[in-house]
């Protein structure tokens, strides 16, 4: 559909602007051959508005032929041919309603005048067709550069949703609250642990800001993270938790987005060990086959495991940030199975240069 | 010298329990006499040991805090703590005696606890003379919390239990809402049926179905609510006297709003 024909005001203002031409074209018709104003406004005047039609169609051909480098001088064959058509159909249409007016409203217009009426036609019908391509060439490249903004605020938007929702999610307070206590406990029984643990949980959270802060880490990186990670935790629940790891060498090089894993690690303490009197283990898994990168973590769960608020809220902020990192590449799929709570993570696998270079 | 005061203490977590035996240790007159380390364990120390003060984790295996709560008749006097704040309201709506947030020290927890010997002794007085006690009865935190507020308490504001929890004797059962066939009112207590067993709960029918979602669970009867989702039929036995079958077999009473009622979910 034409821009302008959407709405009954914008169509309006095509007649509207198409009557002031008719005016113009009457007098115009009224120099070359004297008549009476009413002849002339009979013949210019539907004339006109008929035309003002025709041109419109430029935007179907605009459309058809953008006005953009190599195949800009295609476009203006393209409408120079659409021009030329316009104006002939209009030079038609003109003869017809001649004859009509000629034989029943006026008939003593010469028949050289209306001959001459007919070029005018002609002659005008180009320039108006132009006129009208170049305004819609105009108003596409308006919309574009508008669409264009558009898409660039919008992934800014994104992008920023994603750094937050990864800030947010790295930044569990409740883990910080928690950690915060068990040193206070150790403090009175195992000062050494307390100090270890202050390390421990400093070291971790200059980590994470440091590791959040880059568009790509190493999956090496990121396991160092969530041993650090661990670490805490171990201190929390003791021999509760328990920790499996099947990381293949070949897989530590890959870049992963960053706080990829410690999200997905959390979660699994969360319901694997947290919730479960006598815990259980988390086992995490990466493994590199060929050009794709496939991590793992898993966990038990209970049947019966009270609801927790907010839950798959962390899942999901993984997906997105995976998204963002892969594309079409990378997915999360997350399957809960006797028992077992299983995320699998797939992303294309990426050494390190090539990735630093991209975003160099 | 006030009597010695006996405390549980509840949490998942070692170091946390370590920390509250560490602090209590110097205040004279405390004895803890359990330590639990999650919901089921808690239920059935706190109903044996009847202790005066319970220190409360709300994020624990099993049972959370609040459902612990729920499942103690009488419930005991209680200090939370936990990281989450989001559950001081709660906390407050079931009378808890004081909210501690991790990490607290050592002046925060003596004033929990001299708060805690307040209201103990407060309780005390009125034991002994009863007019006290009525004349009393608006203080907050005097009166026993109702069982629905801690219900309601336990599955957080605006949200439908998704779990019955029920206790049998020193046993706890944690019933998924999802799995229960129907409730039916039996005097003081609701009979929880689910496939072939039976759970008495000691609460009203209808405050245990104000607490389930609405989409599921219709009052058919005046004792009986029935999971919508396991009824198989309808079947009219006389003029305004109908059964809901239910696809096991087992007949449900429905009454002429109960039906009603079935039918505005249903279409």
């Amino acid at each position: 559909m034409h821009p302008l024909l959407g709405r009954p005001a914008r169509l309006l203002l095509v007649i509207a602007s198409a009557a002031a031409t008719g005016a113009a074209l009457a007098w115009l018709l009224r120099l070359l051959e004297p008549r009476p104003w009413t002849a002339a406004l009979a013949f210019a005047m539907p004339m006109q508005v008929l035309y003002s039609f025709v041109v419109l169609s430029a935007w179907w051909v605009c459309r058809r032929h953008p006005m953009s480098g190599a195949v800009a001088w295609r476009a203006a064959t393209a409408q120079c041919a659409a021009a030329l058509q316009a104006s002939a159909v209009w030079v038609g249409m003109g003869a017809i309603w001649a004859v009509f007016l000629s034989r029943w409203l006026y008939p003593d217009l010469p028949r050289a005048a209306v001959f001459r009426d007919l070029g005018v036609l002609f002659a005008l019908g180009i320039p108006l067709y132009l006129i009208s391509a170049i305004a819609h060439y105009l108003y596409l490249a308006f919309e574009a550069s508008h669409a264009a903004e558009r898409r660039v605020l919008e992934t800014e938007v994104t992008a920023r949703e994603a750094e937050l929702r990864a800030l947010r999610a790295q930044l569990n307070p409740h883990f910080l609250f928690n950690s915060l206590n068990s040193i206070n406990a150790l403090i009175g029984s195992d000062p050494e642990g307390a100090r270890r643990m202050c390390e421990g949980l400093g070291d971790f959270l200059r980590r994470t800001l440091a590791l959040g802060a880059r568009e790509t880490v190493s999956l090496g990186e990121e396991l160092a993270l969530v041993e650090r990670y661990l670490g805490i935790e171990q201190v929390r629940f003791g021999d509760r938790l328990r920790v499996e790891r099947a990381v293949e060498p070949g897989a530590t090089a890959c870049r992963v987005p960053p706080l990829l894993l410690q999200p997905l690690v959390e979660n699994a303490i969360k319901h694997g060990i947290q919730d479960r009197v006598e815990g259980g283990a988390v086992r995490i898994e990466a493994m590199r086959d060929g050009d794709v990168l496939r991590l793992v973590v898993e966990n038990l769960v209970d049947d019966d495991a009270p609801v927790r608020r907010g839950e798959g809220v962390g899942l999901d902020n993984v997906r997105r940030r995976l998204e963002v990192f892969g594309a079409r590449d990378a997915r999360l799929v997350a399957v809960r199975q006797g028992g077992h709570f299983r995320v699998t993570l797939t992303l294309p696998a990426l050494e390190g240069a090539a990735q630093e270079a991209a975003h160099a | 010298m006030p009597e010695s005061l006996r405390v549980v203490l509840v949490d998942d977590e070692a170091p946390a329990r370590s920390l509250l035996r560490e602090y209590l240790g110097a205040h004279a007159g405390v004895e803890v006499v359990g330590e639990c380390a999650n919901g089921f364990e808690a239920v059935k120390a706190i109903g044996e040991l009847s202790p005066d003060l319970v220190f409360l984790d709300v994020q624990m295996p099993k049972l959370d805090g609040f459902e612990v709560l729920e499942l103690l008749d009488p419930a005991p006097a209680v200090i939370f703590c936990t990281a989450y704040d989001e559950y001081a309201l709660q906390a407050f709506e079931v009378h808890a005696v004081d909210y501690l947030l991790k990490p607290f020290g050592r002046e925060r927890l003596a004033e929990a606890l001299a708060r805690a010997r307040e209201r103990l002794a407060l309780a005390a007085t009125r034991r002994e003379s009863p007019a006290a006690e009525r004349e009393g009865a608006a203080e907050p935190g005097s009166a026993p919390p109702a069982r629905a507020a801690l219900a309601r308490a336990a599955r957080g504001p605006g949200r439908h239990a998704e779990r019955i929890v029920v206790r049998d004797g020193a046993q706890v059962h944690v019933l998924p809402a999802e799995r229960v066939d129907y409730l039916e009112a039996q005097d003081d207590y609701v009979a929880v049926h689910v496939g072939r067993d039976t759970h008495l709960k000691h609460q009203t029918l209808s405050e245990l179905a104000d607490s389930l979602d609405p989409a599921r669970f219709v009052r058919v009867h005046r004792s009986f609510v029935v999971n919508v989702e396991r009824i198989a039929r309808i079947e009219l036995l006389a003029k305004d006297q109908r059964v809901a079958v239910l696809h096991d077999g087992r007949q449900v009473p429905v009454s002429r709003s109960g039906h009603e009622r079935l039918k505005e979910l249903l279409g």
